[in-house]
């Protein structure tokens, strides 16, 4: 059957068969093999896009089930070789990883988590290894995610602090 | 107590240093420089053998055992073969020239009585099994097709006819009498029977102890489990008659050798080997497997690229596993907190075949390591490695110390528990003393270098451990127990001089090399036989090459993990790349230098004792001024004019490095954990580690590494186990069975370091990646049992999972 994706902001059409899973399409029909897969049974979360702004795992989800939303893969994070997200830059700064097989998942979970947080209390450390829990990393230990994500709530509530603090108030 | 955790732990000065660091300046070693290889992961465009997409690329998949133990009596493929899409069904009898993958690491000294391997090695394991499966997962047949979905669908077409054998899965029951036998040619199972140190007088220290405590403990098998499963591609080029092998592998120059020479007989030069970003390993990627040969033999068939990528249930049912050792273990010592003796028997369950370097692991790795940061005057260990219906054994995070400092740790709670001193105590009385080294620990290894005291004084420091009296207390009012468990360890690592690797039994020069060519614009490209696994070696050995050449490390570009264009070397494992190939560069820098200083020397027409090198400038002695810059010497070298004969043109060294002895890094780690009264769940509230792993080249990744080790050691002692059932089936066969820890299971880390440098190497270095996984597992049992010492509890085999401490607390089995 023909259907449509929006990936990245582009609009893919293509047929499927029925059984298709979303990490299949993206990786192999479309070629975007920054989605990792850990585990095809939905524990390691590698394989996380985001599907109309929430982050999925996409091993879960058929093809077909998503047609017509917006898939967002890492892929549509940055461009290639192009600036970091704020979450990236502060993962780097942090060196949240190691071998790098679980960070393009980390970074579309977490993406939700930190964009969600904008204007609001920065999330707790609980609450970020909470969120943290479907990701899985055998490399790092996590606390330099956890640091990571720390380092860019605090980063985007201090920008947002500039972009509101009235002129000459700053510092 | 302030937690030392995150930048201000890495950027930390050391605490304590028994020795004078290398009087040279550095100018980039040593500093937490930012991960180079970070962005590109970050976006997720890193390329691992999964993503490489060559073009008519056709897909393999693997037909393994469903069952343990049986003799194969037919296998029809025809329906397989009718499939849609399938070009390939294979078995056993479709290669009948290609020798079984060897095993290359047989402990030193013992009789193997396994089949041969043509050159005289034992055989590990065909690369299709034709008449007997033993393990579950075990590869029978594979088909190709033109997708990975089609290959996979035409698996279940395959036909075979299994005549059930007896299945064992422990060591201790594949050596009784009238066990399931494995292996025609090895009776009673039994791989090796292997000692190390001195039985009699261990025997006789233990029958005169004033004080002898025993323990049965069970070092349970673990599944490493790298996010990334193993995959690979074969391409054969049939005009050139060369092989390619992309692989998931941490020593391409390893399998390229161990491939083309002991298992397919091509030429050496025909075969190339390349690791792309690999995702992680631990050990596991250091092994020969079935399919890295049956890609390029079916590429060869086929004349198309032909890629296989292993699944997570795949994997956990081929990948090697770690760990499995059942062990009886005796500790003397006197009334007053001297030890006096250790002993060890242990049964190492080597699995279904001798895996590449498995025997080795569980012999060798584990007992010569026993005696850990302790001066023992008599310690002895045997080892039966036995064969079972289970995977194969390998490597695992930590492999080998792990297992040798838990039994050792164990023990010395024990038995300071049994005198009524705080274990503490009995550590600090028993410790090597800082002026005994290089040290004999009597097993066969001797330490290196070594200041033990400061740095167990710096952990119970950090820990708080005299507060520990009154925080049990206050969590009793909480409804939690409080408990604290120490473990100290030695691990061996810079693996290894040749010459004594292979007294050890290892085939194959264990030595680490490294290219320095300088380019005529004064850039450099370090290329390096290591290949990383996520250990960020472009980073690393960027610095050093950087450092001893006194230029910016941004001027470095680093290569390695393809062998058509690295110097031969070993690989990573056994945490050894820093203090291997790091060497090798420096070496090699200083050979770039002298160099430098020659043509320098005939640049600034003056004798060589009149120039010196520094700063990444030649200068006259005295005259900074009258000097050449670095690019200027590389450009006027890369002409080669007016160059005396004695001077070669262009800027291009290789340095191959063999120390004389291992590494000996070690350290001390505090586990606090609460016990629930109620749930009987453990949680690691505080841990609190301090390690030593000499010189540092980039505190930023071995920081990583030490965070990600200790989580790693924790798995093993709260959650993980490989369990077979009663028919050999593995239970834990996906991440929905087999527990591995989560960002909730941890806290935050106090972290610290002490500094002793390695003298058997330049760069003063010792070996970090994996160190910080050896001693978590004792340190939470320690803790765990601790916490439950005043219901009689005196062990808990690992994992603790709640259900287990919860029936112990409510009067279970003691
Ligand atoms: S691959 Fe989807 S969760 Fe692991
Ligand atoms: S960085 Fe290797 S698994 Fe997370």
């Amino acid at each position: 059957m023909d259907l449509t994706l929006h990936v990245n902001g582009r609009p893919e059409t293509f047929s499927a068969p029925p059984n298709e899973l979303l990490v299949e399409r993206l990786r192999d029909g479309l070629g975007l093999t920054g989605t990792k897969v850990g585990c095809d049974t939905g524990q390691c979360g590698t394989c996380v896009v985001r599907l109309d702004g929430k982050s999925v795992k996409s091993c879960l989800v058929l093809t077909a089930a998503a047609a017509g939303s917006e898939v967002t893969t890492i892929e549509g994070v940055t461009t290639r070789g192009g600036e970091l997200t704020g979450l990236q830059e502060a993962l780097r700064q942090e060196h949240g990883t190691q071998c790098g097989f679980c960070t393009p998942g980390m970074v579309m979970a977490l993406g939700e988590l930190v964009d969600d947080a904008e204007g609001k209390d920065a999330p707790t450390e609980p609450e970020i290894r909470e969120w943290l829990t479907g990701n899985l990393c055998r490399c790092t230990g996590y606390h330099s995610v956890v640091r990571g994500v720390q380092r860019a709530c605090a980063a985007s509530a201090q920008a947002a602090a500039q972009v509101t603090a009235p002129a000459g108030q700053e510092g | 107590m302030t937690a030392v955790t995150g930048e201000s732990a890495v950027t930390q000065e050391a605490t304590q240093t028994s020795q004078a660091r290398t009087p040279r300046e550095h100018t980039v070693l040593g500093l937490p420089l930012d991960i180079r290889e970070d962005p590109r992961l970050l976006r997720g465009e890193a390329m691992y053998v999964g993503d490489i997409d060559l073009p008519r690329t056709a897909h393999m998949a693997i037909l393994g055992s469903p069952v343990a133990h049986a003799r194969i009596l037919s296998i029809e493929t025809k329906a397989a073969e009718q499939l849609p899409g399938v070009l390939k069904v294979a078995t056993a009898a479709d290669f009948p020239d290609v020798m079984p993958l060897p095993c290359i690491w047989i402990p030193g000294g013992v009789e193997s009585h396994f089949p041969p391997h043509p050159y005289g090695l034992p055989g590990a394991r065909p690369v299709l099994t034709g008449d007997t499966v033993r393990h579950v997962g075990d590869a029978i047949a594979v088909v190709v097709a033109e997708t990975a979905r089609q290959a996979t669908a035409a698996l279940a077409a395959i036909a075979v006819e299994y005549e059930p054998l007896p299945v064992v899965t422990r060591a201790d029951e594949a050596l009784a009498p009238g066990a399931p036998r494995l292996h025609e040619a090895v009776p009673g199972n039994l791989n090796a029977y292997w000692t190390c140190g001195d039985k009699e007088r261990t025997d006789a220290a233990i029958a005169a102890a004033e004080v002898t405590v025993e323990l049965d403990l069970v070092n349970q098998r673990t599944i490493n489990s790298p996010m990334e499963p193993r995959g690979a591609v074969g391409d054969y080029d049939a005009t050139t008659g060369e092989y390619t092998l992309y692989a998931s592998t941490q020593g391409p120059h390893n399998h390229r050798f161990l491939l083309s020479a002991l298992v397919l007989g091509i030429p050496f030069n025909k075969l190339r080997v390349i690791a792309p970003t690999v995702g992680g390993s631990f050990g596991t990627k250091g092994y020969l497997y079935p399919d890295m040969a049956l890609v390029l033999l079916l590429s060869k068939a086929l004349g198309r690229p032909v890629k296989w990528v292993d699944t997570r249930t795949g994997l956990m049912n081929s990948t090697v596993q770690g760990r499995d050792h059942r062990q009886h273990v005796t500790l003397a010592g006197t009334r007053d907190g001297r030890i006096t003796a250790v002993r060890c028997t242990s049964h190492a369950n080597l699995g279904a075949y001798p895996s590449t370097i498995g025997p080795g692991v569980a012999t060798a790795l584990m007992g010569r390591s026993i005696s850990g940061m302790y001066e023992i005057p008599a310690a002895f260990c045997e080892v039966y490695a036995v064969f079972t219906n289970t995977v194969p054994l390998g490597a695992q995070r930590g492999s080998g110390r792990a297992e040798a400092a838990f039994l050792m740790e164990r023990l010395v709670d024990r038995y300071a528990r049994e005198i009524g001193m705080d274990p503490a105590e009995v550590r600090r009385r028993n410790l090597v003393p800082k002026d005994r080294f290089p040290y004999d620990n009597g097993l066969g290894w001797t330490y290196d270098s070594g200041d033990y005291l400061p740095n167990l004084d710096r952990a119970l420091e950090l820990s708080g451990y005299a507060d520990m009296p009154a925080r049990k207390a206050e969590a009793r009012t909480r409804g939690k127990r409080l408990g604290v468990g120490l473990a100290t360890y030695v691990a061996v690592c810079g693996v290894g001089p040749s010459t004594r690797m292979s007294k050890e039994g290892m085939l194959g020069g264990t030595w680490e090399s490294a290219n320095i060519r300088v380019h005529p614009t004064g850039e450099v490209t370090v290329t390096v036989g290591s290949a990383s696994t996520g250990q960020s070696h472009g980073t690393v050995f960027a610095q050093v090459a950087a450092d001893e050449l006194g230029i910016d490390p941004e001027q470095v570009q680093v290569l390695e993990g393809d062998t058509r264009k690295a110097p031969y070397g070993q690989g990573t494992y056994g945490s050894r790349s820093y203090s291997m190939a790091g060497p090798a560069v420096a070496l090699t820098a200083r050979k770039i230098k002298d160099k430098l200083v020659k043509a320098g020397a005939v640049l600034l027409g003056l004798p060589e004792e009149q120039v010196v090198y520094a700063g990444g400038r030649v200068h006259e002695r005295g005259d900074e001024e009258n000097g050449k810059t670095f690019s200027e010497l590389a450009m006027a070298l890369w002409y080669g004019w007016g160059l005396p004969p004695e001077i070669e043109p262009a800027l291009d060294e290789t340095t191959h490095f063999d120390p004389p002895e291992f590494n000996y890094p070690f350290g001390s780690h505090v586990a606090v954990v609460e016990v629930d009264e109620l749930t009987g769940e453990t949680e690691v509230v505080a841990y609190t580690a301090v390690d030593d792993a000499g010189n540092i080249g980039n505190p930023r990744i071995v920081h990583g590494q030490i965070e990600g080790s200790i989580v790693h050691g924790l798995g093993q002692a709260l959650m993980e186990a490989a369990e077979y059932d009663e028919n050999g089936i593995l239970v834990s066969r996906d991440l929905g069975h087999y527990a591995l820890p989560r960002a909730a299971d941890v806290p935050f880390f106090t972290l610290d370091k002490t500094v002793t440098p390695s003298p058997h190497n330049p760069l003063g270095a010792k070996g970090a990646g994996e160190i910080a996984t050896v001693p978590p597992a004792a340190a939470v049992v320690n803790a765990v049992v601790d916490a439950l010492s005043d219901l009689g509890v005196r062990h808990i085999d690992m994992p603790l999972t709640p259900e287990k401490v919860w029936r112990l607390l409510r009067g279970g089995d003691r």
